[in-house]
């Protein structure tokens, strides 16, 4: 399925494990969006004050900052920033935690293995969404 | 025997020049070794630099059309293996089996295959297992099969884990007698294995499981892993085991309940509060707190007498558990000068507890 994602739209992948960033990175650049990669949740949160950044996809399970405390740390950001719509990508075994993220206010989740179709379909999903919300 | 000055004096003088020649030349081995190590991880790291690029190429190419990997060196073809799982533990769907293709046209990784699972390095048998496990490789699981009687523990668990990711239940029998040969401490950590056949396994348990009257152990584990997953059928898959008079398996039968905590089924624990198992009491002490409601205090409260102390313990905690009601209770017993002296102690002990954090 093609889609036309905006133009300059940037996403911001939290992800420590290097294999799993540079997949999502790969596809999204694919895609002609702008990536950048944090390796933490501290790191994160440089990047989204440094840029503009529409879509955030993390793990939950990261040294320094974890998933969890990334996404509430966003979401007591003042808007636009503190709007941006997230995206959680964590194993089956984290059940829990994730609950606890799509509570603290993620918008959405996979878990891993990704499927590359799958994870594109929901951040275009996220995105139209944010966009209609304003 | 006294030696002659000139001669103990040459001694020692050959003895330090052979110790310092030792010496160097363990120290010049080291550094050929850490030398050859530094060039083969400089070579893997250029390699994996080089296949990662070529990798999201072959994967996702925009204009569309398969473009295939480059050639893989025959002695690179292990260290792509390598690199191909770690991408492959990430990836699902069209990816991922693009990926196992790959995998599968490394001649000399596949076609080793077998010789490696019979390997008599350990490790070479463990990655082996584990490529199986990873790869899908389920034309090698009877090869795979007679590593669970591997003497190294690594091996048989690596796989057990092939096995069942394969979900054929053909392989539950063997997993499972292999997870009964390990300790009992051990047996809740391999629960997350046997999970791997899926949902099927437990009516294949069910049908194929020897009667629990007459070898109760195997039920145990189809318990935990009952307990482990909420179901519509998890309960009357449960109950009627809490018929068979064996210890262990009624005090398993009851943990599942606590963690299933559906009410419905106080009346069907209630009895075992009186059970003359302490082991069985406790649970029952635990579970009433969950599943009873204020109706369960008065059974919890002559269970806060009881001789052991981890009946008492777990019904001050099932009274905790309880909320208002249950602590009002425990704050009645706790300045009770007429209760029980060992009800009194647990009354107080698990108020402070519950005051820590907040209970009240």
């Amino acid at each position: 399925m093609s889609r036309i994602w905006p133009e300059n739209t940037q996403v911001l992948v939290v992800e420590d494990d290097a294999a799993t960033a540079r997949i999502i990175q790969a596809r999204l650049e694919m895609e002609g969006l702008k990536v950048f990669v944090a390796w933490n949740g501290v790191e994160g949160l440089e990047i989204l004050h440094q840029q503009e950044i529409d879509l955030i996809t993390t793990d939950l399970m990261m040294p320094a900052m974890n998933g969890f405390r990334l996404v509430q740390e966003i979401r007591d950001l003042p808007p636009p920033k503190g709007r941006v719509p997230i995206l959680l990508i964590s194993s089956n075994q984290n059940e829990q935690d994730m609950v606890r993220c799509l509570a603290a206010g993620a918008d959405d989740y996979i878990t891993k293995p990704i499927s590359a179709q799958v994870l594109m379909e929901r951040l275009w999903r996220m995105l139209q969404r944010a966009s209609a919300a304003g | 025997m006294h030696l002659p000055a000139d001669l103990v004096f040459r001694i020692l003088i050959g003895g330090t020049l052979a110790l310092g020649l030792l010496l160097t030349c363990l120290v010049l081995m080291g550094a050929v070794i850490q030398y050859r190590c530094d060039k083969q991880n400089r070579h893997r790291i250029a390699l994996y630099q080089v296949w990662e690029k070529d990798l999201a190429a072959f994967l996702f190419n925009a204009s569309g059309t398969a473009r295939p990997f480059p050639e893989i060196a025959v002695g690179d073809q292990f260290i792509f293996e390598k690199f191909l799982a770690r991408y492959y533990a990430t990836l699902a769907g069209q990816e991922a089996e693009a990926l196992r293709e790959l995998y599968l046209g490394l001649g000399v990784v596949h076609d080793s295959l077998p010789g490696r699972l019979k390997h008599r390095k350990a490790n070479v048998r463990a990655q082996a297992a584990q490529e199986v496990r990873i790869f899908h490789l389920d034309d090698q699981l009877e090869a795979v099969l007679p590593l669970l009687n591997d003497p190294v523990p690594y091996v048989t668990h690596l796989a057990a884990q092939a096995l069942t990711r394969s979900g054929n239940l053909r392989y539950a029998q063997p997993v499972l007698d292999w997870v009964l040969r390990e300790e009992q401490y051990q047996r809740e950590r391999l629960l997350r294995v046997l999970e791997g056949f899926g949902p099927e396994l437990l009516p294949w348990m069910k049908v194929h499981l020897v009667s629990p009257n007459q070898y109760p152990e195997p039920w145990i584990l189809y318990v935990m892993l009952v307990g482990a997953h909420r179901h519509s059928e998890s309960q009357p898959r449960l109950l009627w085991l809490l018929e068979v008079p064996h210890l262990n398996l009624r005090v398993s039968v009851l943990k599942a309940l606590i963690v299933l905590a559906d009410p419905t089924v106080y009346p069907r624990v209630l009895p075992f509060a009186s059970s003359p198992a302490w082991e069985i009491r406790a649970q029952a002490a635990r579970a009433l707190g969950v599943l009873g409601g204020p109706s369960a205090i008065p059974k919890l409260l002559s269970l806060m007498a009881d001789q052991v102390y981890e009946v008492r313990r777990n019904a001050a905690q099932g009274l905790a558990d309880l909320g208002h009601a249950g602590i009002s209770a425990l704050t009645w017993v706790a300045g009770d000068a007429a209760a029980d002296r060992f009800a009194r102690d647990i009354a107080r002990e698990r108020l402070e507890w519950a005051d820590e954090r907040g209970h009240q």
